[in-house]
């Protein structure tokens, strides 16, 4: 084989001038030498969702999430009763449901204590055969005083009905308002989330795509407000503009898109000089293909990871401002109202609390086990750091 | 490093500066003045405090009179309802060591167990105290601080009778001391798993890196070469996340304080916000964004001692 280079234009006589005779046809091989793929390509994301889909943690947190949000869209209604009705002779009503009762557990069942041994025979004080039983007998100052475990529905009369979580100090149903304010927090938390991923995207692509004096100004911005503490600025918010949902919302946005922002602009410095970027713009694609449809989907992983881990961040706050006395305009319920008004019956009322308790840290455990499989899908190099 | 320590100082002071502006025109914002509902005030009275606060002047007037006082006289104004006339830098003075000790406490807790459950965890990578120890972290770096709080107030304090309901700031030593620990023990669990998990992935880092097998081959035992060498070096960057921290542990110690009537800096921001004391509510809240401007600034500072690569501008490239 000679390694000469022949002008195509101008074959020397000898290879321009072969006879069709001398061509031969190459068989085909009996076999190709090269291994043939045996599986079907995998796309991105085809192959995320295997990996997601292996994850146990994260495929039963992914089902309890789901069964929530169903409960947060459904559950209200569930209930004959509506979040905002009151009974107002049948407040702090004990859990009670169908079925369940028979097998003894939230069964309406409450103890009152401290009650005379010689009065339970009074059908007035204690009426339609309520009591089930007595405990802690002791001799008090010459009387003998008992604790009375009593069917609390017979006790005020209302057999007939069922509040299955129990009612509040306003005589409204638990059932209702548990999901009712589980629907309030969980839109505060999507909307907060999803305004600020879109500005934190918009600002941070902005930011990393031009450079230079613009992205300094722009990150120093970002520090300035990322100093801000968020507890200030809720208050803040909140104490100006009313405890409405829009405020909690707008306060929780003011500081949560900076992560996004500065995650985003960190990954257009990565993607900015790369070669097909390049030539994309060397064939006169504009600055906004570039930025949407060139760099910015490389960082549709990382985005996805940073909403699901800032939920829970989002849930958290709202409860925490609740907390502090700055949650929703009453009679809209949300997790956090409703536990710190069970907060305040706590020793004698637990059942108001405990409810709301085990929604909220359920509800933030399967959004961060969730957020971490999708995390490790998505992203695999980052897997088992922690 | 001079200029860089002074643009990070600038930066936080600007940060600071503006943060004392919005606390102001809030305060101005905020609707109804501050005696409106009222009814033992006579008028004279009223317009006589509120000429006393300057809140007769124009607004920009107001303005600078309010930086003046707070960068001057360090006069955060004063008391509105909680204890009338008091300057609220002294209420706020007088609240603060509860509120440290408790969250230095909490720090002082977290640290070593978290290090010993995050050194666990790496030990046995991939086996049941790994399993166990990282299903636990889940758990506290989930639940929120109060739920832990509440939950600590109804069994062990309430149903037990083991610990004291609220905390007893009038008691002896021994007395107040077993009073803090449920507080603190709600404060703790969700550092404890956040220095734990961070720990555990430094030193899984460290211990599959070359300079661990040429401290075996050089004949140290494995235990020798992990205390020696492996656990030194994943303990530095610890440094970067303890100070942050702090700054949360003060968040979550708003509500943990106030469950517990700890007097501390928690509980007075939610009686001012009940009370509608709006300048404690705002002196209270420039503390505390005083004391997490500050963390910032260390924890900035201290990043550009410990790795000269990481300076203004530089920060984000990977």
């Amino acid at each position: 084989m000679s390694n000469r280079v022949y002008d195509l234009k101008n074959l020397p006589p000898e290879i321009a001038d072969i006879p069709e005779s001398r061509f031969r046809e190459v068989p085909k091989a009996d076999h190709v030498m090269d291994a043939e793929f045996e599986t079907v390509a995998r796309g991105f994301f085809k192959d995320a969702m295997f990996r997601l889909s292996r994850n146990k943690a994260a495929v039963v947190a992914f089902v309890i999430l789901i069964a929530l949000i169903f409960m947060a869209i459904v559950g209200p209604s569930m209930s004959p009763y509506s979040f905002n009705q009151q009974f107002t002779e049948y407040t702090f009503m004990p859990p009670r449901v169908q079925g369940l009762e028979k097998i003894g557990i939230l069964d309406g069942s409450y103890t009152l204590k401290n009650r005379a041994l010689d009065s339970l025979g009074d059908s007035s004080k204690y009426p339609n055969d309520c009591i089930i039983s007595y405990s802690n007998e002791r001799s008090v100052r010459g009387t003998t005083l008992v604790d009375v475990k009593v069917n609390y529905y017979k006790y005020v009369g209302c057999e007939d009905k069922y509040f299955w979580l129990g009612t509040d100090e306003l005589g409204r149903d638990q059932w209702a308002r548990l999901w009712r304010g589980t629907r309030v927090s969980l839109i505060i938390a999507f909307a907060a989330v999803l305004s600020d991923v879109v500005i934190g995207v918009v600002y941070g692509a902005i930011a990393g795509y031009y450079g230079g004096r613009l992205d300094l100004i722009m990150m120093r911005i970002c520090d300035i407000i990322n100093a801000f503490p968020n507890v200030v600025i809720c208050t803040i918010f909140i104490l100006v503009f009313g405890s409405g949902m829009r405020a909690m919302i707008l306060a929780l946005i003011v500081r949560g898109w900076i992560p996004t922002a500065r995650m985003i602009r960190s990954q257009f410095l990565r993607f900015r000089g790369r070669e097909y970027v390049m030539a994309a713009q060397t064939m006169g694609v504009p600055n906004r293909a570039l930025i949407f449809r060139h760099i910015l989907p490389n960082s549709i992983g990382p985005i996805i990871t940073r909403t699901m881990i800032a939920i829970p961040d989002a849930i958290f706050m709202e409860s925490f401002m609740a907390y502090i006395g700055l949650g929703l305009a009453p009679p809209e319920p949300s997790i956090g109202t409703l536990l710190s008004r069970g907060q305040r019956v706590l020793m004698q009322y637990p059942h108001l609390t405990l409810f709301p308790a085990l929604t909220i840290s359920v509800l933030m455990i399967a959004f961060n086990l969730f957020g971490n499989g999708l995390r490790d899908a998505l992203d695999p190099t980052q897997r088992g750091l922690d | 490093m001079g200029k860089y320590v002074l643009k990070r100082v600038g930066l936080m002071v600007l940060s600071l500066f503006i943060i004392i502006s919005v606390a102001f025109f809030a305060l101005r914002l905020i609707p109804g003045g501050p005696y409106d509902d009222d009814p033992d005030l006579a008028p004279e009275a009223q317009a006589a405090l509120i000429a006393r606060m300057n809140l007769d002047k124009p607004l920009p007037v107001q303005y600078v009179l309010f930086i003046k006082g707070i960068l001057m006289e360090n006069n955060w104004g004063a008391s509105l309802k909680l204890r009338p006339g008091i300057s609220a830098f002294d209420i706020i003075k007088e609240r603060v060591p509860a509120t440290m000790l408790l969250n230095i406490m909490s720090l002082l807790i977290s640290l070593p167990l978290g290090i010993l459950a995050g050194t666990l965890a790496a030990l046995y990578k991939s086996k049941w105290p790994d399993a166990l120890i990282s299903v636990l972290v889940i758990l506290c770096i989930s639940v929120p601080s109060f739920i832990f709080a509440t939950l600590l107030q109804y069994f062990p304090a309430y149903r037990w009778e083991l610990f004291p309901l609220l905390f007893n700031a009038t008691g002896n030593t021994a007395a107040r001391l077993k009073s803090m620990i449920l507080p603190v023990m709600a404060l703790s669990f969700g550092p404890i798993a956040t220095v734990c998990r961070y720990l555990r992935g430094e030193l899984i880092e460290t211990l599959s890196s070359e300079y661990m097998l040429l401290a075996r081959t050089k004949g140290l035992k494995r235990a020798q070469a992990i205390a020696r060498h492996a656990f030194r070096n994943s303990c530095v960057p610890l440094a970067n996340i303890i100070i942050p921290m702090f700054t949360n542990i003060m968040g979550g110690s708003l509500v943990v304080e106030t469950l517990f009537s700890v007097p501390g800096i928690g509980t007075l921001i939610v009686d001012s916000i009940n009370t509608r004391d709006y300048t404690v509510t705002m002196a209270a809240l420039l503390f505390y964004s005083f004391i997490s401007v500050m963390t910032i600034l260390i924890v900035d500072l201290s990043y550009g001692l410990i790795d000269p690569r990481i300076r203004l501008g530089a920060k984000g490239n990977e």
